[in-house]
């Protein structure tokens, strides 16, 4: 059932259940102190009124307490089951007269109060009052009677000690009924009392439930696709509003991660534009009218300059999204850092011997643990930054060193430097501090090398001054 | 027709101007945004095949720069096709917009319409007397029949036809027909004139002494 899956209708029930059951509780303990006092204070009186006939017999009164007997309920008369006369014939009673001070206590006339009567032994009555509506019966004494029988009267039998057995009872029929006034007035006032606390119970129900509600209203909008929404935080020291925070950092940070996703993939396909132009407009170009085999040779070596270009960038675009998924591996493998770089230097060489750019090396010994074939497609792709972007005649100083079990790789240039508005973007995917596509850059170099260093658990930086040359710091954690 | 080509990319700038070229446009090239604005602002082009991304100034400011001076038609030529870079451009001051990649033939078909717009022409046709002009086939008919031009010839026609009831001098045609690669020999126009005429019917062109040439 729906209902019950509900937390807001389940807590209700189980809110409406433990009140149902105090209110009982409470209701029953009351109707039952209620109960004890009526028959308390009609016990007394019958007590007294045993006393008061013991005395009229001139006997002494019971030992100990006055009665020895317990108070019992009877039906009324003639719906006992063996009711009936007593079959003998009773002995002419005795003469029995209430000493008159002590008449008021029974007024023998009206059915409804204080009854008697006086047995000798074995059940035979010798006296009884006029109202007595039981003197007949068999059996004095309470005996079990059918349950379903309603109890309208409450008697108590004394067994004096010379024999003689007092019986006093009167109806209890105006206590029955005041008591199920009672009984009647607790239950509604139970019903009034249980209405408001569930009411009041669904209302705190409700408003606990309500921020529960928002968060999964907006979390429902999320996920069908709108990234840009939030909770609303009112209360954010409350339990959920913390909740609410955490959620709303989560959607940033996925709404973040999208969104870069969504430009790097608008990036990609609009890098991918021109080289795809070049090629359109050269093979149209060629194909509009016969050409000689020379005109032929430019256009097919214009197309696969073209092509190459784009192999490039989808190679490093699949190297990119693989560092990105995780899924490229680096080994392990203990290295010399600084012979890594003395290769990469070497690589790079003849490169900068034809824009007439010196190397100045400063490499010590660094033990380093990682995959040092990455580590130089980084230190190759710094290099070559640092000479694209060098002044010709210029200088490119590279050291490494370790310090505090880190390794610590530096190369500055004496280049054109990075403007300060561009310097918080060079490490981004297809930045370029000049808005061109020439020189056949991807824009991704800085972008692959920051994410193979991090991958090696290390951290990359730039410091620059404009027309003063940039440095690069690389740094790796030296694990032995 | 004279039309200036800004653009980065060497490939596709030396096989747009051939093809334009071809297409019997004279055409000027810069490869980055300050050459790019000095020619567009020294030179009274038909229209401007303008980049985007370019080095040293990009289009947006050429195109910021150009319209305080001239309101040569420029068509924007970009990697970027979302609409609000669209909607940039066009509110720079932009006259058309064309994504790469892109084909030849639509370029063409978009650079016609922009000069014909921009000459204040609805259709392809010009029509002057016994003469009809199809700027988008670019032939010319003669009493209904098709008449064999040079594409400079053509360009002579369609320039003057365009201004119809102007006077176009022959500096204005000098700009228009060539390109600055080639030497302005004062003759050339001349024999381009005169074989227009042979044509077309000595009538065709008027020749204003000391002012140019013009269509009636």
């Amino acid at each position: 059932m729906k209902i019950f899956k509900s937390i807001k209708w389940r807590l209700q029930i189980w809110y409406g259940l433990i009140l149902v059951v105090m209110l009982a509780g409470f209701g029953f303990t009351a109707y039952q102190l209620e109960r004890g006092r009526v028959f308390g204070r009609i016990d007394d009186e019958l007590h007294r009124r045993v006393g008061v006939l013991a005395n009229a017999l001139r006997r002494p009164p019971p030992r100990g307490q006055i009665g020895n007997g317990q108070p019992f309920d009877r039906p009324p008369p003639g719906q006992f089951p063996d009711n009936g006369p007593l079959g003998q014939n009773p002995r002419p009673p005795r003469e029995f007269h209430l000493p008159p001070e002590d008449a008021h206590f029974f007024d023998t006339n009206d059915p409804n109060e204080f009854y008697y009567s006086i047995s000798a032994g074995y059940g035979k009555i010798v006296w009884h009052s006029d109202n007595d509506p039981n003197y007949d019966i068999k059996f004095l004494l309470a005996m079990s009677v059918n349950g379903s029988l309603k109890l309208t009267h409450r008697e108590i039998v004394n067994v004096l000690p010379s024999g003689e057995a007092i019986r006093v009872g009167c109806s209890i029929k105006p206590e029955l009924h005041e008591l199920k006034i009672t009984a009647l007035k607790l239950a509604s006032f139970g019903g009034i009392i249980l209405f408001i606390g569930l009411a009041g119970g669904w209302w705190l129900v409700a408003r606990a439930i309500k921020p529960v509600e928002d968060i999964s209203a907006t979390a429902v909008k999320i996920s069908a696709g709108d990234l840009s929404q939030r909770i609303n935080v009112a209360e954010a020291e409350s339990e959920l509003g913390k909740l609410a925070s955490v959620l709303n950092s989560t959607f940033a940070r996925l709404d973040a991660a999208f969104a870069q996703q969504k430009q790097f993939a608008s990036d990609a396909a609009h890098e991918l534009r021109t080289p795809v132009s070049v090629m359109l407009t050269q093979t149209q170009t060629a194909l509009n009218r016969e050409r000689s085999p020379a005109e032929y040779r430019e256009t097919l070596e214009a197309c696969q300059r073209a092509a190459q270009r784009m192999r490039k960038l989808i190679g490093t675009l699949l190297e990119l999204a693989r560092l990105d998924a995780g899924q490229e591996q680096m080994r392990q493998l203990k290295f010399d850092l600084s012979q890594t770089a003395r290769s990469c230097v070497e690589l790079v060489r003849p490169i900068a011997d034809e824009h007439g750019i010196k190397i100045h090396c400063e490499l010590s010994t660094v033990d380093c643990v990682g995959d040092s074939e990455r580590l130089a497609q980084v230190i190759t792709n710094l290099l070559t930054n640092a000479i694209q972007y060098n002044k010709p005649g210029g200088e490119i100083r590279i050291a490494a060193q370790s310090r505090d079990g880190t390794a610590i790789l530096t190369l500055s240039d004496t280049g054109v430097g990075i403007p300060a508005e561009d310097l918080p973007h060079v490490f981004k995917r297809f930045y370029r501090g000049d808005k061109s596509r020439t020189g056949g850059n991807t824009g991704l170099g800085l972008a692959i090398s920051k994410a193979i260093v991090e991958a090696h658990g290390g951290a990359i930086e730039v410091s620059s001054e404009e027309d003063a040359g940039a440095t690069f710091t690389v740094r790796l954690p030296v694990t032995s | 027709m004279r039309i200036l080509i800004v653009e980065d990319e060497p490939d596709l700038l030396r096989s747009l101007a051939q093809a334009l070229r071809e297409e019997g446009y004279a055409v000027d090239t810069a490869n980055n945004g300050e050459d790019g604005l000095f020619n567009a602002e020294g030179c009274d082009y038909d229209a401007i095949v303008l980049d985007v991304m370019l080095p040293k100034m990009d289009g947006w400011e050429i195109l910021k720069r150009l319209r305080k001076t001239k309101k040569t038609p420029v068509l924007m030529l970009t990697a970027r096709d979302q609409s609000r870079d669209r909607v940039r451009g066009l509110d720079t001051g932009a006259d058309d917009y064309v994504v790469k990649p892109f084909d030849l033939s639509e370029l063409f078909a978009r650079l016609r319409a922009l000069i014909r717009r921009c000459a204040n022409k609805t259709t392809n046709v010009i029509e002057l007397g016994d003469v009809k002009i199809d700027t988008a086939a670019r032939n010319v008919l003669h009493k209904e029949k098709p008449v064999e031009l040079t594409a400079r010839e053509y360009a002579l026609v369609e320039f003057i036809a365009l201004h119809r009831g102007e006077v176009v001098t022959r500096t204005q045609l000098y700009e228009h027909l060539f390109d600055e690669n080639e030497s302005s020999l004062s003759n050339l126009l001349d024999v381009h004139v005169s074989n227009v005429r042979k044509k077309l019917g000595a009538e065709f062109i008027t020749t204003r002494r000391g002012h140019g040439y013009c269509i009636e």
